[in-house]
């Protein structure tokens, strides 16, 4: 039940990452995730460039990302995703602390597939992200090749 | 003057135009009555002067008369009696439209009566001579030819003719000063009239003047306070959009780190050590709660509101369902009436009802069986007041000002949990729609929470 794609994970607070991290632990799939700390590194990530110029080919399986993140926001990032031939197909859940109607209405609008709230319970939230990575990481079928090499 | 200032612009307008009006009333009144006078004094002067003209045929008439009936004396030519005869069949009509004209003045019908007589008297005492002559010749009125039949009466005639005459012209001078003096009147009058509607027009205009000056800039600060009152709300709302973001993160934190403390160390750790990480999750977790109620307190004020009509019967049916976790092991007896359709935010009015139903839950818990009451009452045709009344713990009425206040409890929180929002965001939501919240209880008797809201209008 392991994914051979990593899901990828922006958050700029490197404790929530952890958090997040050790909730996925117990699913034994921190392994595969990819953490980036802004969202010009998710981006990085995405189109092979920089610090990931020389990564294995192939989208993630999911991209979780926070709002709220330096350089380039979590919206933004969405944005340039979604708007994006080959990327457009990556499941993207934005994992957030905001419950703003705007953020959520705008995150939608854009295209997010997933709008989560990080709960301040942390029994809660290793549950949500527990569940997050094992839906989208495992027991959701990705897009398949073809479309993510589509040029 | 100080009432005049304490009364409103529209009032002092309608003085203003009331007293122009009765102005306008009052000059045409006077106005009226002095064309009247003169239309009147013109046509009596007519009159008189058709009089003065009656007069002056009647004495040359009588004066013909006279001369002829002597020359027919002398001569005994038949030809001489025609002015006579003429007088003798005309006199009566001329009299009788002398009387006519002066009908109106005693004074001159008195003298038309004696006229009338002497002239009579003259006819007749020359019809007598006339008689004589025809009968007995010349020689028999022979000195009455010389001097006349009726000399005496002729002259009383033209005296009495010249005072008529006098009378007239006295009355008609009187009433041209009269008519004079009256326009004269009635142009002053009118002048200073125009006057004061100028003068009352103009303070008018200056009271409409002034009230437009000051509305506009009322108006024009209104603007600006708007428009500092939306920068204000926008401010707010970045503050709540970081306070919902970057002061949960820690929190989450706090929680994430003991709980990971807890599995990775918790076998260490004496039953103290346990307790204190405990307190520290329980801790971040309350504060949480804590902000996700303010938020939702907050959001309540800024969150644009529906207008639907909403079936509160089926809103508390579902109320009912989804705590229906919380009624479980619970003996409650419900007593519901029917409830009316409201206008309102079907969402906002479902989180008024959650609010109320599961204080009236939360402190009745004590009781072996709790009591619960929802129920409306209509009092006017378009508001109804609604009430969720309960047997619990109740309060003392000398907080009843705190109940709805953020924040604001009237328990330990160990007696009874939660964060102290609810009533609040009652209260909030209720405004809103345009109600007002109040509540009633005493300690350990219950309490009764009361709030109005406007009637659906199709239900009315």
């Amino acid at each position: 039940m392991t994914p051979i794609n990593p899901i990828l994970l922006g958050e700029d607070n490197p404790r929530d990452a952890e958090l997040a991290l050790a909730a996925m632990e117990e699913h034994h799939i921190a392994d595969k995730v990819v953490v980036c700390h802004d969202g010009a590194e998710v981006l990085d990530y995405l189109y092979c460039r920089g610090a990931f110029a020389t990564r294995q080919k192939g989208n993630p399986v999911v991209v979780f990302l926070d709002l709220k993140m330096p350089k380039v926001d979590g919206i933004e990032v969405l944005r340039t995703i979604k708007n994006d031939v080959n990327l457009k197909p990556i499941p993207v859940v934005m994992l957030t602390s905001s419950r703003e109607e705007r953020d959520l209405a705008q995150s939608y609008a854009l295209g997010a597939n997933a709008y989560v709230v990080k709960p301040v319970e942390f029994h809660q939230f290793i549950t949500a992200v527990k569940e997050l990575g094992v839906f989208w990481g495992v027991i959701n079928e990705p897009p398949p090749d073809g479309s993510e090499s589509a040029n | 003057m100080d009432w005049f200032t304490h009364w409103s612009i529209e009032r002092r307008v309608l003085a203003g135009f009331g007293l122009v009006f009765a102005g306008i009333v009052v000059i045409s009144a006077i106005s009226y009555r002095n064309t009247a006078i003169l239309i009147e004094n013109s046509q009596l002067d007519s009159k008189s002067r058709e009089i003065v003209q009656l007069l002056d045929s009647v004495g040359e008439a009588l004066d013909a008369t006279e001369r002829g009936h002597r020359r027919y004396l002398v001569t005994g030519e038949v030809a001489y009696l025609k002015s006579y005869r003429m007088a003798v069949e005309q006199m009566p009509e001329y009299l009788r439209y002398l009387r006519g004209l002066t009908s109106e003045w005693p004074e001159q019908q008195s003298r038309v009566a004696t006229l009338e007589q002497l002239i009579a008297q003259q006819l007749e005492a020359e019809a007598g001579a006339i008689t004589r002559r025809e009968k007995h010749g010349y020689e028999a009125v022979r000195h009455l030819a010389l001097s006349g039949a009726a000399k005496n009466e002729l002259e009383r005639i033209h005296l009495v003719v010249t005072e008529l005459d006098s009378a007239e012209q006295r009355a008609l001078h009187a009433r041209v000063a009269q008519s004079a003096g009256n326009t004269w009147n009635t142009i002053v009058l009118l002048g200073l009239g125009a006057l004061l509607q100028l003068v009352l027009l103009a303070s008018v205009y200056f009271l409409i003047h002034h009230d437009v000056a000051e509305r506009r800039r009322v108006a024009t600060e209104l603007e600006n306070r708007g428009e500092l009152l939306q920068a204000a709300n926008k401010e707010l709302e970045a503050f709540s959009y970081s306070v919902s973001h970057d002061l949960r993160a820690p929190l989450r934190h706090i929680d994430g780190y003991a709980s990971l403390l807890s599995k990775a160390a918790g076998e260490t750790l004496n039953d103290k050590g346990r307790r204190y990480l405990q307190t520290i999750s329980d801790s971040a977790k309350q504060m949480g709660q804590l902000i996700d109620d303010l938020l939702v307190f907050s959001r309540m004020g800024r969150q644009d509101m529906l207008r639907t009509t909403v079936n509160l019967d089926q809103l508390v049916k579902t109320v009912l369902h989804d705590l229906r976790l919380d009624l479980q092991g619970r003996t409650i007896s419900w007593t519901m009436s029917p409830l009316p359709n409201v206008s309102g935010d079907p969402a906002m009015l479902r989180q008024v009802f959650v609010n109320l139903i599961s204080n009236a839950l939360k402190f009745t818990a004590t009781r072996p069986e709790a009591k619960i009451e929802i129920g409306a009452t209509r009092r006017n045709p378009v508001e109804v007041e609604i009430f969720v009344r309960d047997n619990g713990v109740g309060f003392d009425m000398q907080y009843v000002n705190k109940l709805f206040g953020v924040f604001q409890r009237l328990h330990r929180s160990d007696e009874f949990e939660g964060t102290g929002i609810g009533l609040a965001n009652v209260r909030r939501i209720i405004h809103r729609h345009g109600g007002r919240t109040w509540a009633e209880g005493a300690l350990d008797q219950g309490a009764t929470f009361h709030f109005s809201l406007p009637l659906a209008r199709s239900l009315k």
